[in-house]
């Protein structure tokens, strides 16, 4: 493999503007995306009292009344000791990975077939899967209920399952169908040779895409696990998920804010580790560079 | 080990109608015999091959191993060994895995397997990469393992499909030497593609020369240099490539002579006992650049021309003449004086010549 320094000629004034402005941009991100969620968990720890203790505009010197205040965890007790918030973070977690795993069994199966077959009408067939993707989601949304009411579907974790299923599939279709391009087929052909049949000489590629599923598996998980629109409309009652179910914290007469930071940290944190663990893999595999003989 | 039979085998890609990768072929390989496809790009060499292993379908026609038809069987049934043009190694697997991979899918016991994958290795001289894998290999390297892949058991057929076009000169002239060896050695029908002539003829029993899907000619090496079938094999087999010069076939006393352009070409008697016999009177001669001299010296039957392009080719120099508008090619010695542009004589061979008809391209003489 080449390897991948990257090779600077020239030092024009322009460069060494970028190097300067480079951190300093870095840094702006790093705060814009890191404070909310700082802010977050702090204000999912403090008493309602002193979560509005806010100093007045333009009061730097008021910053540190944001830390001045006893922690406590009684929001998080609450919330899964009335609000049943142990049942929706299992709802969130079945759903998102049932849905994960469904689009992807099925996903890798259809992309295979793609991008190792010709037929005729391939490529409107194509157009037509990632075309799902494009219509505005919301406009599906009534005659799907109508369906999934019709089916019994509605509120319960199949239904989610399904519901997920269908922005997951046609993408899991489109990419994995990339990995699967990525493969040259002469090394099926070369299993066939050695003594496999077709379907050994597709496990036998297996393992060349593997990085890449798996990763996708975790976008996939993504996807679901944020998902609010369908997790409402199809999964309200009995399949409600974090994020409806936070949704449902704000009360016309009564918004706990405190409450509501604590289910975005529930709904925050798992996320966190699983990012981090599949972090090599999804740059590794989203650019599938590695497979190349 | 067997022998291949190929009997009016046909392949389409796509629709019927269009035109055939492979138009009616008809070939057999003896048990044993290493035959050559040559051919170049996109002829149908790949496509015959690929019939022949089982990866492609056959369109129409049947293909047979020691008499049975393999039409419909699946490559492993076919119990053959391909090597791929661009290797085709399994690039998470070790080299030991990648060879040891044929073996393992014939449940080969472990012991055996070791011992197998070590002579092939060993024989290839790739026994100390074996824990490497394939993007830590050189091309050459990559070919060995691609090779040991095939010769770790003893198919029924070896497919070669242009396994060492990607190598560079030196490493090629001695992978020629090396696979022509080890398929004496271990004596399995093989079938090689190439698009080289020099690979063909220097390793083949026979080779079959493919144009635009259909087989031109199929014999030993030796006739298909010095007898070939028509006049785009007379051509392409042969480096520096063979004149052609259009000729009319006159009568001349009792015998005949060429006519070209004007200037006489006398033949030798068998040669005008030949075309006397034959009905056509346009053709096309051709002359290897071994049988053509290009020189000061006037002879009866020479005929004038001007030095278009002169090429060192090592211990020797093709010189090429322009005579009106045809060129003639001739190997001259290293101290050829004249010059381009220079005003020179050709005198051409009167036995060695080949004859083709101007109007279908067949050979005549
Ligand atoms: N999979 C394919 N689909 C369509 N046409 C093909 C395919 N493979 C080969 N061909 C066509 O068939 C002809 C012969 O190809 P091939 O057998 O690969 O030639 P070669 O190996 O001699 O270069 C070419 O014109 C090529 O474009
Ligand atoms: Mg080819």
């Amino acid at each position: 493999m080449a390897s991948r320094e990257i090779i600077r000629y020239d030092n024009s004034p322009l460069l060494r503007l970028a190097k300067i402005l480079t951190p300093i941009f870095l840094a702006v991100y790093l705060v814009w995306t890191l404070l909310p969620l700082f802010i977050m968990v702090m204000a999912s720890m403090k008493d309602l009292l002193d979560a509005f203790d806010t100093p007045d505009a333009g009061d730097w010197g008021g910053v540190a009344m944001f830390f001045d205040f006893t922690p406590t965890l009684k929001h998080y007790y609450v919330l899964f000791a009335e609000n049943n918030f142990g049942v929706y973070l299992f709802n969130s977690l079945v759903a998102s990975l049932g849905s994960a795993l469904v689009a992807v069994t099925l996903g890798s199966m259809a992309a295979y077939s793609l991008a190792r077959m010709e037929f005729r009408g391939k490529k409107d067939l194509l157009f037509w899967i990632i075309s799902t993707r494009m219509a505005p989601m919301v406009a599906v949304t009534v005659p799907l209920y109508a369906i999934f009411r019709s089916l019994d579907l509605v509120g319960t974790l199949p239904g989610l399952i399904l519901a997920f299923t269908t922005f997951n599939l046609p993408f899991a279709i489109w990419i994995l169908k990339g990995f699967f391009e990525n493969v040259p087929y002469a090394i099926e052909e070369a299993a066939q040779v050695d003594g496999c049949t077709r379907f050994q000489a597709f496990l036998t590629i297996v393992p060349l895409v593997a990085p890449g599923v798996g990763a996708f598996l975790v976008l996939c998980i993504l996807f679901a696990w944020n998902d609010f629109l369908f997790a409402t409309i199809i999964g309200s009652g009995g399949a409600k998920t974090l994020p409806a179910a936070t949704k449902e914290l704000v009360q016309p007469q009564n918004i706990d804010w405190g409450k509501i930071m604590a289910a975005g940290v529930i709904t925050t944190a798992p996320m966190i580790p699983l990012g981090l663990l599949v972090r090599k893999y999804l740059v590794a595999g989203l650019t599938m560079g590695a497979v190349r003989e | 080990m067997v022998d291949v039979k190929i009997e009016n085998v046909y392949k389409y890609y796509g629709s019927i109608d269009g035109v055939a990768a492979v138009h009616d072929l008809n070939m057999d390989i003896k048990n044993g015999e290493f035959v050559a496809i040559l051919g170049p790009s996109g002829c149908g060499k790949s496509s015959t091959m690929r019939m022949i292993s089982g990866l492609e379908h056959i369109s129409a026609g049947t293909i047979s191993f020691g008499g049975n038809i393999v039409n419909n069987l699946a490559p492993k049934d076919r119990d053959i060994a391909m090597v791929f043009e661009n290797y085709a190694l399994y690039p998470h697997k070790t080299v030991f895995d990648n060879v040891a991979n044929p073996l393992k899918l014939a449940k080969v016991s472990s012991p055996e397997i070791t011992e197998r994958v070590k002579r092939a290795t060993q024989l290839l001289e790739i026994d100390h990469l074996l824990d490497r894998r394939p993007q830590e290999l050189s091309g050459g390297q990559k070919q060995r393992v691609a090779i040991g892949r095939a010769i770790v058991r003893q198919p029924q057929v070896f497919l070669f499909d242009e396994p060492i076009a990607h190598l560079d000169a030196k490493l090629r002239a001695r992978m020629r030497s090396e696979l022509k060896r080890l398929q004496v050695d271990l004596g399995v029908t093989s079938l090689y593609v190439t698009h080289d002539q020099l690979e063909a003829l220097s390793m083949a029993d026979r080779v079959a020369v493919m144009h635009e899907g259909i087989l031109q000619q199929y014999d030993t090496p030796q006739a298909i240099y010095e007898k070939p079938a028509n006049a785009w094999v007379a051509t392409f087999v042969g480096e520096p490539q063979m004149s052609l010069i259009e000729c009319v076939i006159r009568q001349k006393g009792s015998g005949v002579v060429l006519d070209f352009e004007g200037h006489e070409i006398a033949v030798g008697a068998k040669v005008g006992k030949v075309l006397a016999a034959s009905k056509e009177r346009e053709v096309l001669a051709g002359f290897r650049p071994n049988h053509v001299a290009i020189n000061t010296r006037k002879t009866a039957g020479s005929i004038p021309g001007i030095i278009y392009a002169r090429q060192l080719l090592g211990g020797e120099i093709l010189a090429e003449a322009q005579v009106n508008n045809t060129m003639i090619r001739a190997r001259v010695n290293t101290d050829f004086s004249l010059q381009l542009g220079d005003k020179c004589s050709v005198s051409l061979s009167k036995e060695d010549l080949n004859v083709f008809s101007a109007d279908t391209g067949v050979a005549i003489y």
